[in-house]
């Protein structure tokens, strides 16, 4: 079955309201990196770590439930989502933008 | 490698309040008033008469008839395409068909095309105005100054980019001038935008370009363009999609969802 012919009879959920909060986080652990003063590759292991932190929150509280109420087993994002990787991965290239700005802005207010 | 010692520069305080504050400010400004007026400017569509109504009308509907087939049933698909094709090459549609075959009027004569392309104009200038503005108020003002440490390496290619306007050869390509805190800010404000004005906002550029680019299309049954060639391509269009539905084989997929529970 070609591509195009399985999105048609499983129209693919927007992952809009997820992209809103990376964004959003995104920013907060930008302000975490720059006052703890994590340099290089720390604050991308900080921004990366605390991204997945959120998807497991997110994961608990919206995806969980629902998924086991209908009958899939834990770790099975399929009740909402095409596939296990774009769920846990999505929002880390859409958050960056944010997170570089506002480590720089505070890792500069911090450290003058 | 040998290490090299961390270079320090002591940095007037004063830097952050005289120029990544109104950097900042002006930007996260200029994205909400880039909102608005893209919102202000958007041009009620006009009032057409009847044929010219139904000419751009019936186009869409072979338009949307070939991107939605897969939810119609094969009879019904081959019904419309059929009613469809014939009515595009007898030219029933035409808003003039005494006029076929000849070659399309002036565009800059006929009011109503200026009105179309005036309104891509205002969009292009909202976005176009304020970046040339705010490059030339920076690099007038805020030249020349090493406002800010990036916290994380970058190659010495970065250099000619970061400090355009600081001549000093050593200088780690880390510290970065005011021309790209501006450019941070142009690609990292998003967050700000979102939170202002909400998820559909039209303040960022990078969201316009990527919707321009989903729009291959705009100037469908637009003018400039000879109404009756446009039909023949759509009949044409028409002609070759290679229908299926959703529901064939349905009852298949749900017995085996029905099997795997």
């Amino acid at each position: 079955m070609s591509i195009e012919r399985e999105n048609q009879i499983h129209p693919i959920v927007t992952e809009s309201t997820l992209s809103n909060l990376y964004s959003l986080t995104s920013s907060l652990f930008g302000v975490t990196a720059g006052i703890l003063g994590l340099e290089s590759y720390n604050g991308f292991l900080l921004y990366l770590v605390l991204s997945v932190i959120t998807t497991i929150f997110v994961y608990v509280v919206k995806v969980l439930p629902e998924s086991l109420s209908e009958g899939r087993s834990i770790g099975d994002t399929e009740r909402f989502f095409k596939g296990a990787l774009q769920f846990w991965s999505g929002g880390l290239a859409s958050g960056m933008p944010g997170f570089v700005l506002t480590w720089t802005l505070f890792y500069g207010l911090v450290r003058v | 490698m040998a290490d090299i010692p961390v270079q320090t520069l002591h940095r007037d305080p004063q830097l952050f309040y005289w120029i990544l504050i109104p950097i900042t400010i002006v930007m996260v400004q200029t994205g909400v008033l880039r909102h608005y007026a893209s919102v202000l400017l958007q041009t009620a569509p006009k009032k057409q008469d009847a044929p010219a109504m139904r000419e751009q009308r019936s186009l869409g509907r072979g338009v949307a008839l070939r991107s939605n087939y897969h939810s119609l049933s094969k009879k019904s698909f081959e019904s419309r395409r059929d009613y469809l094709i014939s009515a595009y090459e007898n030219g029933d549609f035409l808003k003039e068909p005494e006029k076929k075959g000849q070659p399309p009027a002036n565009p800059m004569s006929d009011p109503g095309a200026m009105d179309g392309m005036m309104g891509m104009m205002k969009n292009n200038m909202a976005m176009m105005i304020p970046n040339t503005l705010i490059m030339s108020w920076i690099n007038a003002f805020f030249s020349g100054y090493v406002t800010m440490k990036l916290p994380f390496p970058l190659t010495i290619k970065f250099k000619s980019m970061l400090q355009a306007g600081v001549q000093t050869k050593d200088m780690d390509p880390r510290w970065m001038s005011s021309i790209s805190w501006y450019f941070l800010c142009i690609f990292g404000l998003q967050f700000v935008y979102v939170f202002l004005l909400g998820n559909d906002n039209a303040a960022s550029q990078l969201n316009q370009q990527m919707q321009a680019q989903q729009m291959p299309n705009p100037m469908m049954g637009g003018p400039g363009q000879d109404p009756d060639k446009q039909f023949k391509a759509e009949a044409e269009n028409l002609a070759v999609v290679d229908h299926y539905s959703v529901l064939d084989d349905v009852e298949g997929r749900l017995l085996a969802s029905l099997k795997k529970a």
